[in-house]
């Protein structure tokens, strides 16, 4: 865990309304690869999209049995429930080529 | 007066090797009929020349070495070109896969393209997609069919190939048409088509090791429906035409992004021009890895390029496997690229 946890960043996260906000930039893959954020509070996911047409525009969430092609420039916002420590987030793109984690502590 | 000589005959991978062989020792004006059996590794040759056998072998060994193939009047163990020409191949081909990967690492191909989708727009996303990670799947199962046609067939016979370019055109425009017309009333099924791509890199991975020639009997067996599955495709009308179509369904964020833009076009016209300026756009990089797979197929360097093939076909073959895996998730994922 440790390794990996040291690039993780946390500037993507808000809290607004007391729901949590995980900001992920798809296009060419997602940006920021890894992220860390909060767990026990209800939180969405916004997937950005700017003129994105490739693999990364596919997205597939396996934990919450999520599967959509995003629209090629707009804001998705994707409600994963309440996050439990040690179960981080995994996104993949429908090929499989790109993929992303969110870590909750 | 003809003597009838026997020779052992080494290098010999492929049923077109039995015709190269032959064809290259009929040239010669003192042979009078050549005949390779593959399976035994033997040519016979009938002769009118007055030389002895060691002689002949070493006349007719200059003439073949160059494509690959030992004569010898000993039964030779251990062949020693084929080998050379592995060496040769795995940097060849290695350097391709690395050029590869780093082109998708770049970023170059990270483009965005603002506002409405048009016919315009599809074609430079075509041209785009067909350089991109698609090209790990769609190109590697291209260039993996066309290497494994032109090495089984010798004649150089280009009809499947226009026929699977036609069927990807055609078969894109109608179901891109066919997309537009349903509307947003399906989805496009994840699963389906990241079974279809495992399929597609288990067909590669088999193919890249057969073109390699690396397992003892210098080819690997392919179960005989799988083999009848290529002759079909090599030799009749429909079946070239039915693996372009189904192209369509393999997985490409490209590709997939596109139908969802017919869909929600909503309408048989603009899904059709959207699809087919999508595969137009594709096919200037397609149509070269699989014409240019059967010009290199009938050179000299044939034995290299097979073997730079089948490196190649092989690396994407087991990264669209374990991808296609990850995709499911089956396995993690182990790569981003």
């Amino acid at each position: 865990m440790g390794g990996s946890n040291d690039e993780a960043t946390r500037n993507n996260v808000g809290i607004k309304n007391g729901i949590q906000y995980v900001t992920i930039n798809a296009g060419g893959g997602y940006y920021p690869n890894l992220s860390s954020a909060q767990a026990g509070i209800p939180t969405k996911l916004i997937v950005k999209t700017r003129g994105v047409y490739d693999c990364s525009s596919a997205l597939f969430i396996p934990s919450i049995n999520y599967q959509n092609i995003l629209p090629q420039t707009g804001d998705t916002e994707i409600d994963i429930g309440i996050p439990q420590i040690g179960e981080p987030l995994r996104g993949i793109c429908g090929m499989g080529m790109y993929n992303f984690a969110v870590n909750f502590d | 007066m003809l003597t009838t000589y026997t020779f052992h005959v080494s290098g010999t991978h492929c049923a077109a090797c039995r015709i190269l062989i032959e064809d290259i020792l009929k040239e010669q004006d003192f042979v009078k009929s050549a005949k390779v059996d593959l399976k035994k590794e033997i040519v016979q040759i009938e002769t009118d020349s007055g030389k002895d056998q060691g002689e002949l072998a070493q006349v007719l060994n200059e003439k073949i070495k160059q494509n690959g193939y030992i004569l010898s009047v000993e039964k030779k163990i251990q062949e020693n070109t084929q080998d050379n020409v592995i060496w040769h191949a795995i940097p060849i081909g290695l350097v391709f896969l690395i050029l590869f990967f780093l082109l998708q690492k770049s970023g170059i191909l990270n483009f965005s393209i603002g506002g409405k989708t048009t016919p315009t727009t599809s074609f430079i996303i075509g041209l785009i997609a067909s350089v991109s990670s698609c090209l790990v799947v769609v190109g590697g199962l291209i260039l993996s069919l066309s290497a494994k046609i032109a090495e089984d067939d010798r004649e150089l016979n280009k009809k499947p190939f226009f026929l699977f370019h036609l069927g990807r055109l055609l078969g894109f425009a109608f179901l891109g048409g066919i997309l537009g017309l349903i509307g947003g009333a399906i989805g496009i099924n994840f699963v389906f088509s990241a079974i279809l791509g495992i399929i597609a890199s288990l067909i590669m991975i088999l193919l890249g090791i057969n073109l390699l020639g690396i397992l003892k009997k210098n080819t690997l067996t392919l179960p005989s429906h799988i083999f009848s599955f290529f002759r079909k495709v090599e030799h009749t009308t429909l079946a070239p035409i039915v693996v372009g179509v189904g192209t369509f369904f393999l997985p490409c964020g490209f590709t997939q992004s596109m139908q969802v833009v017919a869909l929600s076009s909503e309408s048989f016209t603009s899904g059709f021009l959207t699809m087919f300026a999508f595969a137009l756009g594709t096919l200037p990089v397609l149509a070269f890895l699989s014409f240019g797979s059967i010009s290199f197929a009938h050179s000299k360097y044939a034995p290299l390029f097979f073997k730079s093939a089948g490196v190649i076909v092989l690396g994407l073959g087991v990264f669209a496997l374990l991808a296609g895996l990850a995709g499911l998730g089956i396995i993690d994922p182990l790569f981003n690229i």
